[in-house]
């Protein structure tokens, strides 16, 4: 079947029809995104500085990567002007010139999502920080998952009802142990006693158990009602749904601090309900601090914040605040010359709150946090992989959130992540199209060529969308 | 489309053109950012960092949409379909202006402030 205005365009619009719908479908990407770069605007005016969450600096969140950033526009505008020859080169009935340029744009497309891909890993998983509990943020790595409060468990208790207990994933895949279940749904029923030795056959175990116990329930509801109907009253529901395991030698657990409610030398009490019984072996936090950024504490109170103590490195805070002068003069100097008061929005800002501090080891700054086994063993990697920075020690009670740059970190980081990933998307949906028309056009070609030219001035204009939308996307996540 | 079949070259000229300017402005919009002397007003990004970094943008991005995705001749339908999309996305960006609406910032107005200057060395 022949469908009109494919190539021809129509009489009353002047267009064919694939052009009209294209800008159509643009129309509303951009209140897609539109919709975006508003909450972009409304976070960052309705920021309040010293009291909300600060907005990172742009360039000092990405510091190296504003040279990936700045990369990844110089490519995308390439592929952009391949895009537009690849189209010409058509018109001119050039086919082997029409390829070339658009296997050019797909290479810039999958170049474009490689430095995202180097991106995103250094934000999720070599960038972190810890916010301790006066409000003052460290900047850093988080040494070998010791965010993750470390146990050694040898019984757990755990409800048959809802999801597997969240405990599971915490122990680590090689050395699963052995596990004696019970389980007594009633105090007058004979316990069951099931030996596990597998993740599987624990899987296995709780789903017949929780098919069980739900039966159970059903019948024991049932039977509430009858008697309630009969006689008026009845005894309680009642059924015992949680069940016990006990490893015959001790387990690791690494346990999830976001999944824990709370622990102590002796148990861990995950959200789910769920206990691990056993000993406690460190929750301390080894951390790798390249800066300090006391942008929520109070100018007149940064001396005494707990954060000194953390650091327990006399250095550290000299050239904190040594830096800290040095910008405030700087600043002085600025506002001086022109008869104004510096204003309090930068007071507590970045310049003067956030700054790098070469953190050298001395050494002296475990001994009182204990944890003599591991030490030697951390610090050596630490000393390894991050060359002169040493960790240090923090203790868990001292922190009031800590996490990787991800997108619960902050209204920046959240904004960062959704603009990027559904721009990513995006460039991907398009590479694919283009790809689709170049490998596969050339059937068209032969038959029609004006047709595919179309077709390539369609992709084309969604692929010149897109390239607009990192033009603003750039500066203002990486420069502003 | 029988006025389109004229000489591509200087169709091609053009296009080269736009995107040399195009990377060129990408390199202004990183100068802004990184180089001092082009950090206006106070340090860091202030306003009028924001004005200048968005017309360069702006720029670019009217240069991308009027030769590359051919604005500059277009049918009518086009642009009476895009000023529907201007004034919806003009709606958009002016919600932002509640941002500076929002009540529950007025009680931490009253919180301590550090009085305009540093605590200096003790």
């Amino acid at each position: 079947m022949e469908i009109p205005y494919e190539v021809k365009p129509r009489r009353d619009t002047g267009l064919y029809n694939a052009k009209l719908g294209v800008w159509l479908f643009l129309a509303s990407e951009v209140m897609l995104f539109g919709g975006l770069f508003s909450a972009y605007v409304f976070l960052r005016t309705g920021i309040q500085d010293g009291v909300d969450n600060p907005w990172p600096w742009g360039l000092n969140v990405h510091k190296g990567f504003v040279w990936l950033g700045f990369l990844n526009t110089l490519v995308l505008i390439a592929s952009s002007v391949g895009v537009v020859f690849a189209w010409v080169a058509l018109k001119e009935r050039n086919w082997r010139k029409y390829q070339i340029y658009m296997y050019f744009v797909v290479a810039c497309a999958v170049v474009f999502m490689c430095v995202k891909t180097v991106e995103y890993n250094s934000k999720l998983n070599k960038h972190h920080g810890i916010k301790l509990v006066d409000n003052s943020v460290m900047e850093g790595t988080i040494l070998e998952k010791t965010d993750r409060i470390r146990f050694e468990g040898n019984r757990a208790v755990f409800g048959l009802q809802g999801a597997l207990p969240a405990f599971l994933k915490d122990i680590s895949d090689e050395d699963f142990p052995a596990f004696t279940a019970t389980v007594q749904f009633k105090d007058d029923e004979d316990p069951q006693v099931t030996e596990i030795s597998s993740e599987s056959q624990f899987k296995k175990w709780f789903h017949q158990n929780r098919r069980t116990a739900s039966k159970k329930l059903t019948a024991e509801r049932r039977r509430y009602r009858a008697e309630m109907e009969e006689f008026g009253k009845a005894a309680p529901v009642s059924l015992n749904t949680s069940a016990t395991v006990v490893a015959s030698e001790p387990f690791q657990v690494n346990a999830k601090p976001t999944k824990v409610v709370g622990h102590s030398d002796s148990s861990v009490n995950y959200r789910d309900g769920s206990k691990v019984e056993g000993k406690l072996i460190s929750d301390d936090v080894k951390f790798v601090m390249h800066e300090v950024d006391l942008q929520l504490v109070l100018p007149q109170k940064q001396r005494d914040s707990i954060i000194w103590d953390v650091i327990n490195d006399e250095s550290a805070k000299q050239q904190f605040f040594a830096k800290q002068q040095k910008h405030y003069e700087e600043m002085r100097d600025y506002y001086e010359a022109r008869g104004e008061t510096i204003p309090e929005k930068m007071l507590r800002g970045h310049m003067l709150n956030l700054q790098t501090i070469d953190h050298e080891d001395h050494g002296d700054h475990e001994e009182h946090h204990g944890e003599a086994p591991h030490k030697s063993e951390a610090k050596h990697s630490a000393g390894g992989g991050h060359g002169d920075h040493s960790y240090i020690t923090v203790p868990r009670d001292k922190i009031k959130f800590m996490g990787n740059h991800g997108p619960r970190y902050g209204n920046y980081y959240a904004l960062y992540f959704t603009m990027t990933a559904l721009h990513g998307l995006h460039v991907v949906g398009g590479a694919l199209v283009l790809l689709f028309f170049t490998v596969f056009g050339k059937k068209l070609y032969l038959k029609n060529p004006e047709h595919l030219a179309n077709r390539v001035e369609v992709g084309g204009l969604f692929w010149h969308f897109v390239d607009l939308i990192w033009i603003f996307l750039f500066p203002l996540m990486y420069l502003l | 489309m029988a006025e389109e079949t004229h000489d591509w070259d200087k169709h091609k000229k053009t296009y080269w053109a736009v995107g040399i300017a195009l990377f060129v402005f990408t390199g202004v919009t990183l100068a802004l950012g990184l180089v001092p002397i082009l950090d206006l007003g106070p340090p860091g990004p202030t306003p009028a960092d924001f004005v200048i970094g968005l017309a360069v943008a702006g720029t670019k991005a009217t240069l991308v949409s009027l030769i590359f995705m051919h604005l500059n001749h277009e049918k009518g339908l086009i642009y009476k379909t895009l000023l529907f999309t201007f004034l919806f996305f003009v709606g958009l960006m002016a919600l932002t202006l509640f941002a500076g609406a929002d009540p529950i910032i007025e009680q931490y107005d009253t919180r301590e402030t550090t009085n305009g200057k540093l605590v200096e060395k003790p």
